[in-house]
């Protein structure tokens, strides 16, 4: 009968499906999700280190610095990548889930300020004042006196701000807040420091993601958010240049973040925050990232090649941030990774 | 008043052709701008490379349509046997209560958003494995297919007339023998069918597959390990800021659009419904 034999071509469809999938699963992968930020670099980084090494492959998902924590506690993913390292709470939930975590920093970037305000064409200065002042919501429309006062020669038009921020758990907004809270008592008093916060303005609306925050300022006139150097100028949108606390205006470029990380050479999870350094010519929005690893690893051939791919990463896996305008870390960080990478126990 | 009722006639007809219009035209001018902006990114590399970096160029998405059939195979693995073993007892055995009930729960799980099934294969299969995994994507898909399957298949199996069965028992044959050998094939048009609608149904769906396949940029065909699938690549890709990932992303829109046309087409012309409309 033709349906017994429909049946049967089923079965055998089915059963050879299970065969190969399970001989093609042979290759090891592994798997790590969190920051965005870290994206573009963590992309072609590990595409490169495939490349030399076919069994090691790595998947790297951006679903921000939150999520990431969060997959990383949940022992979903091999590492987590985040722009902060984790906090006492998540170092807690982490700790009671596996054991003791090792945090690596990776990747240097700069939190840039970007807008999309129609007939404005280069880098519009901003100053801390009048920075802290948009994100609280103080200062609503671009032509307020406080912005054309720093922008002399710069017709602003009369067109109200929106302010665009991550609706996700994130780093970056972690660092944007961090830099906020240093230069504005009153935002470090009714907001803060955070993953995320409430943001204070009434135009805000948020979106997933860096990639999602530079499509909103693209998408909406009048937008102004904050984004990972990379991001803004992939995505061709403009950047303030701002007043770091030497007084000098200073545009967000490799040079400039390097110079705000070279102030600090000693970082640690528990010491790490580089913004709104002094310093000529550094820029004020900047931090590292970080990688978070098990110390004990429970498998040995994965904990030999996690390590192993960290090594590189944090060493040779360098050149690939400068390509994707990342900041390539200060050798003593490097130093710095490579002793917290050694003490994994695989 | 004839010419007031006249008029008041043929002024209700152009409004229901115009809203008839105005439907077929939202899908019309979908797929116009669908295939306008993804036609260009069809190309070989499209098709047979695997996503590279940004900046690295012939990046394409063969993983994640390998990736997409393979979830929507499990799924169908599971979700087809017991959708219609369900539907046929609906159809000729349950009576009372529990049929009711299987009846309701489906009708309920059919409205139940598929974010929601995203997490409840979550919570049920990734975190227990410690891990994301084709498989779980695969279970959470036939979640969403089973009620489609069971209502087309009780559908179809009530539609065969019983007569039929009823000649065979008298002939003596066991009961069982009568549905599975006499019934259910005068119904299996009906019954692929509603498999074939199952199956575009989930096709396209990507919010499942964010806390479950996970998504891939490397070759992988591994039932436990993450899986990238077409859906989640033009999620990820379209809210990218790269011009050259936004350009797949409307290539993998237009793939997918393809894929669920082809089944829908499939299902209402090889299938033209002996016995099931």
């Amino acid at each position: 009968m033709h349906r017994n034999r429909f049946v049967l071509g089923l079965t055998g469809a089915s059963l050879a499906f299970v065969l190969t999938s399970a001989i093609a699963g042979a290759a090891g992968q592994l798997t790590g999700a969190g920051s965005s930020f870290d994206f573009p670099f963590f992309s072609r980084a590990f595409y490169e280190y495939g490349k030399q090494h076919a069994d090691v492959q790595v998947n790297y998902q951006s679903i921000g610095s939150g999520g990431g924590i969060q997959q990383f506690t949940a022992k979903t993913v091999d590492f987590g990548a985040s722009d902060v390292p984790l906090n006492p709470n998540e170092m807690k939930a982490a700790q009671a889930s596996n054991g003791d975590v090792v945090q690596v920093p990776v990747t240097l970037g700069g939190v840039v300020v970007a807008y999309n305000v129609q007939g404005v064409a280069g880098h519009l200065k901003l100053d801390q004042q009048t920075l802290a002042g948009i994100f609280l919501g103080k200062i609503t429309n671009w032509n307020d006196p406080a912005i054309a006062k720093l922008n002399a020669g710069t017709t602003l038009p009369s067109q109200a701000i929106v302010v665009a921020h991550r609706a996700d758990g994130s780093g970056t907004t972690y660092i944007f807040t961090d830099y906020l809270s240093k230069i504005s008592p009153q935002w470090k008093s009714s907001v803060g420091t955070a993953k995320t916060v409430n943001w204070p303005a009434q135009s805000a609306i948020g979106a997933k993601g860096n990639e999602g925050v530079a499509g909103l300022i693209r998408q909406t006139p009048g937008a102004i958010g904050y984004v990972e150097l990379a991001y803004a100028s992939q995505n061709d949108i403009s950047y303030a240049s701002l007043k770091n606390s030497a007084g000098q205006f200073v545009l967000p470029t490799v040079d400039s973040v390097r110079m705000a990380a070279s102030q600090k050479p000693n970082v640690s999870p528990d010491d790490y925050s580089i913004v709104d350094m002094g310093g000529a010519g550094s820029y004020p929005i900047a931090g590292y990232s970080w990688v978070m690893l098990w110390k004990n690893q429970s498998d040995a051939n994965k904990g030999k090649q996690l390590v192993g791919l960290f090594r590189w990463l944090v060493t040779d896996g360098q050149t690939y941030a400068t390509n994707v305008r990342y900041v390539g870390l200060p050798k003593n960080v490097q130093g710095e990774a490579d002793r917290a990478l050694a003490s994994i126990k695989t | 008043m004839l010419a007031l009722r006249q008029w008041w006639n043929g002024f209700m007809l152009v409004l229901a052709w115009l809203c008839a219009g105005l439907a077929a035209a939202t899908l019309a001018i979908i797929v116009f701008y669908v295939i306008q902006r993804g036609a260009p990114a069809l190309n070989g590399h499209f098709f047979l490379s695997v996503p590279t970096p940004v900046g690295v160029p012939g990046g394409g998405v063969a993983n994640a349509l390998i990736g997409s059939v393979e979830i929507i195979v499990m799924a169908s693995l599971i979700a087809i046997p017991i959708g219609v073993m369900a539907g046929i007892y609906l159809a000729l055995l349950g009576k009372g209560r529990l049929a009711d009930a299987v009846r309701f729960f489906s009708d309920v799980l059919t409205g139940v958003p598929s974010i929601a099934i995203g997490i409840f294969a979550y919570t049920v299969v990734v975190v227990p494995q410690k891990h994301f995994s084709a498989n779980s994507a695969g279970v959470a898909l036939a979640v969403i297919m089973l009620p489609i399957i069971v209502r087309t298949t009780e559908e179809a199996v009530r539609l065969v007339n019983p007569a039929i069965r009823e000649g065979a028992l008298a002939l003596g044959i066991e009961s069982w023998k009568a549905i599975l050998l006499v019934t259910v094939p005068c119904a299996r048009a009906g019954i692929v069918t509603g498999a074939l609608l199952g199956v575009a149904r989930v096709a396209g769906e990507s919010a499942p597959l964010l806390f479950t396949a996970f998504g891939n940029p490397v070759w992988s065909t591994n039932p436990n390990s993450p899986i990238a699938a077409l859906p989640l690549i033009v999620f990820q890709y379209a809210n990218s800021p790269y011009a050259e990932w936004q350009q797949i992303a409307w290539g993998g829109a237009l793939a997918l659009i393809v894929l669920v046309f082809v089944l829908n087409i499939t299902a209402r012309v090889l299938f033209p419904a002996k016995g099931y409309r």
